[in-house]
């Protein structure tokens, strides 16, 4: 499959926010299931896994430690997390996949393992040891599938990727410490786009690095800064079906998004005008002293984003992006039209007077 | 050094003494004394893995910091700071708030007495703990404005009901702005917000009178010879030697007058400039020959013995577990249980702490994988050949602080060395076991009665 030509982009219509602290508490990164369901991952009080979908509907949660499927719209308790972690729980995730079963597969920092979960939250299996050589994990984080659902991990502090079946086989591996072309700084998000191409995000270095699916080097972009194009400590990575890139820039609290040859188009910074479900509930029952603050007060930071850590996109190029610190995921939709080489200018040929 | 380590930051492992000492004691001073010499420390690495802080006040994030900062005294001022100002989170409300005010006190520490009061002043974690955004021009309340008066600067018996009069008033309408704060650990940022409801009229303070705002009242404050003589006495209990409970002050003279009188003179020659007071006080005989004469304060017991064993130098799963241990020895940072924050000294042993103080530090030197302990482990080695029972202990001694024991704790230690002998690590046999023998003998050192002291 390739790209279009060009794009023509009108813009972004803001959706909706979800989620709140009942399900998605400091959410991290989510996937998509089949039928609307769309897999959260927290690290809050909600439970590791929550599902919900576009409705902003509570459908539960799975991965405590010591604790079941938590029934929709009811508190978590999660049991003491504690040391060796049980077979089923995550206590550190960090990044969330679903594949073709809708099987959902999570990143644990803590275990430096990948737990398996299907669609009911049941425990389906883990895989991963912590350690340094080939197919050892330090601290995974970012995950994707290939087309053919093998497993790209993010090896966080072994600064590098690493190529795994989906139930756990040692295939390849890319990357080394260091600021050069190919190499990493404790990197977190990943993505493989619709040509295989991977794209990394490099966290400590502040960039975006583009691999082939063999791990070969193609380009990077970004430098640390709050410019347009800069970074702070980016942390996800998504690419649509035509080809842009967004980035969750999470120490400068908005998402970036690229062309794909890896040009600075435009940032978000967050739209969240209305409550979502959970948090317009939790303002009808606050406190009395809450509600006299709230009504002194301005509401103009509710909208922005605070640390994003995620960027997703679905197939209806619906951008998600996980409003870590604010507790909800915020919903956008894209509107652009591809264009044909015929229907666009050519680019500038001639040389070009000026600094280099 | 050592003792100045401990003192004005958590202690060092034997690798970082030992470059202190190769610098000299006034070079490090100067250093420590100036933290802003140092790039503002790395969280971000923090912030990834412990994004979401423990309790939403960050508690977690500082034992961090105090454990691995390069200016450590910028830190250990926050927690100075802290105990001075005790602000407790619980009734705040408002995590980034109490995490504002501890980055304020690492910001403005070691500066001008008016500085750190002006902050104080406009610190909406402050202002919500001591009610000062329900002090209103029609309807005053006087916590914020006795406390910093009774607390925070003049102590007891230097002013009168009439001068809290003068500085609640001054200080009407000194608030904060809230997005929303109706619910906890939600994380938007509050800032100081100057309302309309301030009382702009004449007031009375300290014998002066005049249409006085808080900034007026502070000034007159830090002017004030009982104020320098409190800040004086509060430092030198701090980092000297512990003082009878703050509250008798008013009766009680200070263990060493002549120092706090030094103290007080640098501290109107500078303008009331704490940074140029810690100088003359780290600088002074009084201050060196009081090695261990505190107890360690739970917070400094912690992270003293988590810098001697070499853990958390990059956030680990566990660094919550730190807090709960301090909370199990009586400090509960940010969740002091009063204004007048914690009693220190002998205050902080009883039953109960003391179990959990030996038991903390003998469980975690309690494991030859841990690069500190490794660290002890491979020094003693290195030696190459045996290491006499006497020996023995008092390396390890040296090498866990140094500490200083009395004789009788000495010949205890020397006692157990000798029960196995001279210290081998020629065979693989003979070094697990000098291995064991060596955890054991750290393990007794951390439980003796003098590692309780700093």
């Amino acid at each position: 499959m390739a790209y279009p030509y060009a794009l023509l982009r009108t813009g972004f219509r803001y959706l909706t926010a979800l989620g709140g602290f009942v399900n998605t508490s400091m959410p991290h990164d989510l996937a998509f299931g089949q039928e609307g369901r769309i897999y959260v991952v927290c690290t809050g009080n909600s439970g590791p896994i929550s599902i919900l979908n576009l409705d902003d509907e509570d459908l539960g949660s799975f991965g405590a430690p010591g604790f079941g499927f938590r029934l929709p719209n009811h508190k978590c308790s999660p049991g003491n997390q504690d040391w060796p972690v049980q077979d089923g729980a995550v206590l550190w995730p960090c990044q969330i996949l679903v594949d073709s079963e809708e099987l959902v597969y999570t990143s644990d920092q803590a275990t430096d393992r990948i737990t398996v979960y299907n669609r009911f939250g049941e425990y389906q299996g883990k895989w991963g040891e912590h350690g340094s050589g080939d197919g050892r994990l330090d601290r995974p984080s970012g995950i994707a599938f290939d087309a053919d659902e093998n497993m790209y991990i993010v090896d966080t502090m072994n600064h590098r990727v690493q190529k795994f079946t989906k139930d756990g086989r040692f295939l390849m591996k890319f990357g080394v410490y260091g600021r050069g072309e190919g190499e990493f700084d404790m990197p977190w998000g990943i993505h493989i786009d619709e040509v295989g191409d991977v794209y990394v995000v490099d966290w400590r270095n502040d960039r975006v690095e583009k691999f082939d699916s063999d791990g070969n080097f193609i380009f990077q972009f970004g430098s640390f800064g709050d410019g347009p194009g800069e970074f702070n400590r980016p942390a996800g990575i998504a690419v649509d079906g035509h080809g842009d890139i967004y980035v969750a820039d999470c120490g400068n609290d908005r998402v970036q998004l690229f062309s794909k040859e890896g040009r600075y188009v435009q940032q978000f910074l967050g739209d969240a005008t209305l409550p979502t479900k959970s948090h317009r509930e939790r303002l009808f029952t606050s406190t009395k002293m809450g509600l006299r603050f709230r009504e002194s007060s301005s509401m103009d930071d509710l909208r922005y984003f605070q640390r994003p850590l995620s960027v997703r996109v679905d197939s209806e190029f619906r951008l998600f992006v996980t409003d870590h610190w604010s507790y909800r995921i915020q919903v956008y939709e894209k509107e652009a039209y591809p264009r044909t080489e015929e229907e666009v200018a050519p680019p500038l040929r001639a040389p070009v007077l000026g600094p280099n | 050094m050592a003792h100045l380590i401990r003192r004005a930051g958590f202690g060092a492992d034997r690798d970082q003494l030992e470059q202190y000492v190769a610098r000299g004691y006034d070079a490090v001073l100067e250093d420590l004394l100036h933290p802003e010499r140092f790039q503002v420390r790395d969280g971000d690495a923090l912030q990834r893995y412990y994004a979401n802080p423990e309790g939403g006040i960050a508690r977690d994030h500082w034992f961090y910091y105090m454990i691995n900062s390069e200016a450590p005294l910028r830190e250990k001022m926050a927690l100075f700071w802290h105990q001075v100002f005790a602000t407790g989170a619980e009734k705040v409300q408002h995590p980034l708030a109490s995490q504002g005010q501890i980055e304020m006190f690492r910001q403005n520490g070691l500066s001008d007495l008016r500085a750190i009061l002006t902050g104080l002043s406009k610190d909406p974690a402050m202002i919500m703990w001591l009610d000062n955004n329900q002090n209103l021009s029609d309807e005053p309340n006087e916590n914020y404005g006795r406390e910093l008066l009774e607390l925070f600067s003049m102590g007891v018996g230097n002013y009168t009901e009439e001068d809290v009069k003068g500085a609640t008033g001054a200080f009407t309408g000194w608030s904060f702005e809230v997005p929303l704060v109706d619910r906890k650990r939600y994380g938007f940022p509050t800032n100081f917000l100057f309302r309309e409801e301030h009382d702009g009229g004449e007031k009375s303070f300290l014998g002066n009178s005049g249409r006085f705002n808080g900034e007026d009242i502070i000034d007159m404050i830090v002017m004030q010879a009982a104020t320098a003589r409190f800040i004086c006495r509060r430092l030198y209990d701090f980092f000297v030697a512990d003082e009878p409970p703050v509250a008798s002050w008013n009766e009680t003279a200070p263990l060493d007058p002549e120092a706090v009188d030094m103290l007080v003179r640098e501290y109107f020659e500078s303008g009331g400039d704490v940074r140029a007071v810690l100088k003359v006080l780290f600088s002074s005989g009084f201050f060196k020959e009081a090695k261990f004469k505190k107890v360690k304060s739970p917070v400094e017991l912690v992270t003293g013995v988590v810098k001697l064993v070499g853990t958390n130098r990059f956030p680990e799963r566990r660094l919550g577990e730190i807090v709960r241990q301090s909370d199990a020895m009586g400090q509960s940072l940010m969740q002091p249980l009063t204004v007048e924050g914690w009693h220190t000294g002998l205050e902080w042993i009883d039953g109960g702490t003391l179990n959990a103080r030996v038991n903390f530090a003998a469980d975690e030197v309690n494991d030859p994988e841990k690069p500190g302990v490794r660290a002890i482990v491979e020094r003693l080695a290195s030696n190459g050949g045996a290491l006499p029972p006497e020996e023995f202990a008092d390396r390890c001694l040296n090498l866990t602080g140094p500490v200083e024991v009395d004789d009788e704790t000495r010949e205890s230690l020397i006692e157990y060395a000798e029960s196995g002998g001279d210290l081998r690590f020629t065979t693989d046999e003979e070094r697990d076991e000098s291995e064991s023998r060596i955890v054991r003998m750290l393990r007794l050192i951390v439980s003796t009665r003098e590692f309780q002291f700093n």
